[in-house]
């Protein structure tokens, strides 16, 4: 626990929610042991130590070294503009992140001709240019506002 | 000497993550949203899980008719909303990975054990729940239906866990003012000196990184504490938490990270509170047109699109798939309806020959996309009628398809005796389309599209 001095309010909350939570996780593990073959546990360990693996040890670190790398590049860059090229990135990351698994699935082939029906490379570079040119049009107005503030002061 | 290592080394990181950002008013800010939208999920998920499982004495209402669109619609989209809000919770608290010591008691253990779960198996959930709106089973090496139900039990109580464990945490920050006041009273965590020598970087007794801007300008001591031996308290800034450490290559690395200049706390805040509103707006925005009819211009990477298929309408599983096509097309077709000992087979030329009706009802699968479509056709009603069934009766309906889980349906008397319940023989003013079913299938209000059966092959009252 995090603190060890708590109001009795929040002490009976703690106790409620601890024994709501722990009749979840173990309805969760008999449903798992009821309607999945225990042959497929390892395939499901193998996707979570994935997932803790992939964001805590590569995406999160990826972040670290953007995020430090842009804000040493950028010096001299105004913290604003900064932010709002982290932003754009972060956005196109997070869009490439949805859709690339869609364009990968579309290329190897859906037998059903409805199921993503349109074309996402294609979509996603015109979102990478509208999302550039917003980009561009963000920082050009916030130093136009920026030089107009400094201006009367 | 290699845990002396490994100890530094987890507080060199900690100290050089600390953003502006990840403070713990902003943890609970996006946290709180992050679990609105896991219930939104679980909520909506358990009421499609009992519309396809009813326990029985369940019983469902039919209207709204575009119920179970807009309750699976939520859940999709509150699935893909959970994408930038757990990637920005996750962010905030990610410096939290490298306390120190790792373990301190075994609730300790426990906790973070916990913690380790409520993050992997969230991650698993939206990811293989994304990948199933793609139809992309081979990636699984687990049943997907299956999984994604007990993992939403788990991710609950793990919730319910966490938030128990958080609680005085949330509770101090859950407003504004109080975070600010909470913050301002609360006394600056100190790190603890170095004991044998200035180089060496001690254990810091440290909180969660706390940082609200007027507690932040008080925590921090300036830079004459550097090179001391004194070290600073931990703040939200790397700059400011720099300790001399130069020493070896990682010494180097954190010295060169912690002369980054540093984010204007206020700025910084506002910029990562954007970023999250932007990318969450983006991602329901170009997506939840598949769901929902107002957002179709700007669907763009939906896996479905309205109005694209057979009938101007998507489908989930075609007559190839399914291995029905000889069968659904043979001359010899007939839908057999029974109540007991009594049987009526009709030929689609006799179904069509009987009382038709139109209904505008949407056509909603459990992967999220839906659409409202017309559907033309006999009354459930009038055909369990025929043979003899009075009052409220369940009917269970089989189709041409094997092997599938869905082959056999069961209709509750709510939805038999729905006026609006059809053996839908015609779809948006042309004849039912293979793909959706031909020669008749079933659709009836408020239900998931696996339990409108296609490609109808018998009706038996129970």
């Amino acid at each position: 626990m995090t603190s060890v001095a708590v109001s009795p309010v929040i002490r009976r909350w703690r106790i409620a929610l601890v024994v709501v939570g722990l009749a979840l996780l173990a309805l969760g593990g008999l449903v798992l042991l009821n309607d999945v073959n225990p042959k497929r546990y390892l395939g499901l360990a193998a996707w979570f130590l994935g997932a803790l693996i992939i964001h805590d040890g590569i995406i999160s670190f990826g972040v670290f070294g953007v995020n430090t790398a842009m804000r040493k590049a950028g010096r001299r860059v105004p913290l604003p503009v900064l932010l709002i090229l982290q932003g754009a990135a972060v956005v196109g990351a997070l869009m490439a992140l949805i859709v690339v698994p869609e364009i990968a699935k579309k290329a190897i082939g859906t037998g059903n001709a409805t199921l993503l029906p349109l074309d996402y490379a294609a979509n996603l570079g015109w979102f990478y240019v509208v999302l550039a040119a917003v980009t561009a049009v963000v920082i050009a107005v916030y130093l136009a506002v920026a030089r107009a503030r400094r201006a009367r002061t | 000497m290699i845990l002396d290592t490994v100890q530094t080394l987890l507080n060199g990181l900690r100290r050089s993550l600390a953003q502006p950002s990840r403070t713990p008013r902003m943890a609970v800010v996006i946290g709180r949203m992050l679990a609105i939208a896991f219930l939104l999920c679980f909520g909506t998920g358990i009421y499609s899980h009992f519309l396809q499982d009813p326990l029985p004495w369940m019983v469902f209402t039919t209207r709204p008719v575009f119920l179970y669109q807009l309750t699976q619609g939520i859940h999709i989209t509150a699935g893909i909303l959970c994408f930038p809000l757990l990637l920005a919770k996750l962010y905030i608290v990610f410096p939290e990975l490298f306390q120190t010591p790792s373990v301190k008691s075994f609730p300790h253990l426990l906790e973070r054990a916990s913690i380790a779960l409520f993050v992997a198996s969230s991650i698993v959930q939206i990811v293989t729940g994304l990948l199933n709106t793609y139809q992309w089973y081979a990636l699984f090496p687990f049943p997907f239906r299956q999984t994604h139900y007990a993992l939403s039990f788990v991710i609950v109580g793990s919730l319910a866990i966490h938030i128990a464990v958080k609680l005085d945490v949330i509770a101090k920050h859950w407003t504004k003012t109080r975070s600010e006041q909470e913050s301002r009273v609360e006394p600056a965590p100190r790190v603890e000196p170095a004991e044998t020598s200035p180089r060496v970087e001690p254990a810091p007794r440290v909180e969660p990184v706390e940082t609200s801007p007027p507690a932040e300008t008080a925590l921090v001591s300036t830079s004459s504490t550097r090179g001391s031996g004194r070290i600073n308290p931990l703040t939200s800034s790397p700059t400011k938490n720099a300790v001399d450490r130069v020493e070896g290559v990682t010494g180097r690395v954190f010295a060169w990270i912690d002369k980054t200049p540093p984010a204007e706390p206020r700025t910084s805040r506002r910029g990562f509170l954007a970023i999250v509103g932007v990318m969450s707006a983006a991602v329901v925005a170009l997506t939840a047109g598949q769901s929902f009819r107002v957002l179709d211009g700007s669907n763009i990477f939906g896996p479905r699109k309205q109005g694209v298929g057979p009938n101007a309408l998507p489908v989930n599983r075609t007559a190839k798939a399914a291995k029905v096509g000889e069968k659904a097309t043979a001359a010899g077709w007939a839908l057999t309806v029974s109540n007991g000992a009594t049987s009526k087979s009709y030929s689609r030329a006799e179904l069509l020959a009987m009382p038709q009706f139109e209904v505008e009802l949407p056509i909603a699968c459990v992967e999220g996309w839906s659409q409202t479509a017309t559907w033309k056709g006999v009354r459930v009603g009038d055909l369990v009628d025929s043979v003899g069934a009075s009052g409220g009766v369940t009917v269970r309906a089989t189709s041409l398809e094997e092997n599938s889980s869905y082959a056999v349906m069961r209709m509750g008397p709510e939805y038999v005796r729905d006026n609006l319940t059809l053996v839908a023989l015609e779809l948006n003013g042309e004849v039912l389309d293979l793909d959706h079913g031909y020669p008749a299938r079933m659709i009836a209000p408020g239900r998931p599209g696996v339990l409108q059966t296609k490609w109808l092959s018998t009706l038996e009252v129970l």
